[in-house]
């Protein structure tokens, strides 16, 4: 049986797409087999950040209605051979699911893959406790701004309440990351510092990835960062699928400012 | 002079900000029952005195974690 893993984080538009499809594809370079999930039914997006959408022709819900089987609805990558895609419906909306039939899907999923990752949609509705009925740990992905750490907090309490693991009376693994650290704002104050996350939200770190201008444009291509190596963010993303396939690589400090030119001068005053 | 290079201080702010509101959230959201639980207290109360309303918080001190109910009497006995 395969690892389920739910990426969550309460609000939107703070990288859980983009952190689904980059862990999953380091996972897959990890050589394991690994599929990504997009679970926003109704707004699918997922394909867009791996550059599958014009691939797409079956999805998740006409699997779960049977309408077509597992095998023809997954759409292997090209960019790492471990790792597949499955859709989520651009026309239904996430009222459809039924948890009967999410648990038979992601049971077979896990069947088959050593990782099964569900994108999560954003907010804390049905479709989000859906995503993560049936899940054995989560990733939480926050930004260091306080409406992102709240409502990843409230997330976490639903995880924490309604999965069917806490229901059985064991425990939801949780995985930390913190996305678009700005290290200058860091230093001077400005931004939440990663140990005033972890002292607020109290659960495991598992990465921390910086800002970095190269999100937006690989999203634009479709070709996730962690293709990047030079990139920081993607750098980051490899190190975070190497923790997750369960090797120790230390966590890498990206919140002390290199020494720029600007910063120098600041210091002269300070 | 030069106060523009002062350092901000603003993530301190946020962290004692977000410190607050998420005991609070945590509060209440710990219990998922209480709405029913209330209810059934209630009820049993009701049996033998008239009841106006029940709350229930979470009280903590230090290590020590407590659930307080306060019975609100419908008239005075």
């Amino acid at each position: 049986m395969g690892i389920v893993l739910a990426v969550i984080s309460g609000k939107g538009g703070v990288g859980k797409t983009t952190t689904t499809a980059n862990v999953g594809l380091g996972i897959a370079m990890n050589g394991k087999k690994c599929v990504v999930v997009d679970f926003d039914i109704g707004q699918r997006n997922l394909d867009m950040i791996l550059g599958l959408e014009n691939r797409v022709v079956y999805d998740i819900i006409q699997v779960m209605d049977e309408e077509v089987g597992l095998k023809q609805a997954l759409i292997k990558s090209k960019m790492d051979d471990n790792l597949y895609f499955l859709a989520a419906s651009q026309t239904k909306d996430k009222t459809v699911l039924d948890s009967k039939k999410i648990k038979k899907l992601i049971d077979s999923l896990s069947d088959e893959f050593e990782f099964v990752i569900l994108d999560a949609p954003a907010g804390i509705e049905s479709g989000y406790e859906h995503t993560i009925e049936f899940a054995d740990s989560a990733i939480i992905v926050v930004n260091p701004e306080v409406s992102s750490i709240r409502d990843a907090d409230r997330a976490i309490g639903i995880l924490d309440s309604k999965s069917q693991k806490v229901k059985d009376g064991s425990e939801v693994k949780k995985y930390l990351i913190i996305n678009r650290i700005n290290a200058e704002m860091v230093q001077s104050g400005e931004m939440l510092a990663s140990e005033d996350i972890l002292d607020i939200l109290s659960i495991p770190l598992i990465g921390k990835i910086p800002e970095d201008k190269g999100i937006v444009d690989a999203s634009n291509q479709g070709k996730p960062i962690i293709l990047d190596k030079k990139s920081p963010a993607g750098q980051a993303y490899r190190r975070i699928s190497t923790r997750l396939c369960g090797e120790i690589v230390d966590l890498m400090d990206i919140e002390s400012v290199k020494s720029g030119f600007l910063t120098k001068i600041k210091g002269i005053f300070q | 002079m030069f106060g523009w290079l002062k350092k901000k201080n603003s993530a301190s702010t946020a962290k004692d900000r977000l410190t607050i509101a998420i005991m609070s959230d945590r509060d209440n959201n710990i219990f998922p029952f209480m709405d029913k639980m209330k209810e059934e207290i209630i009820e049993v109360v009701k049996k033998y005195i008239d009841v106006k309303a029940i709350e229930i918080k979470k009280e903590v001190d230090g290590d020590l974690e407590a659930l307080s109910i306060d019975v609100k009497l419908k008239k005075n006995i």
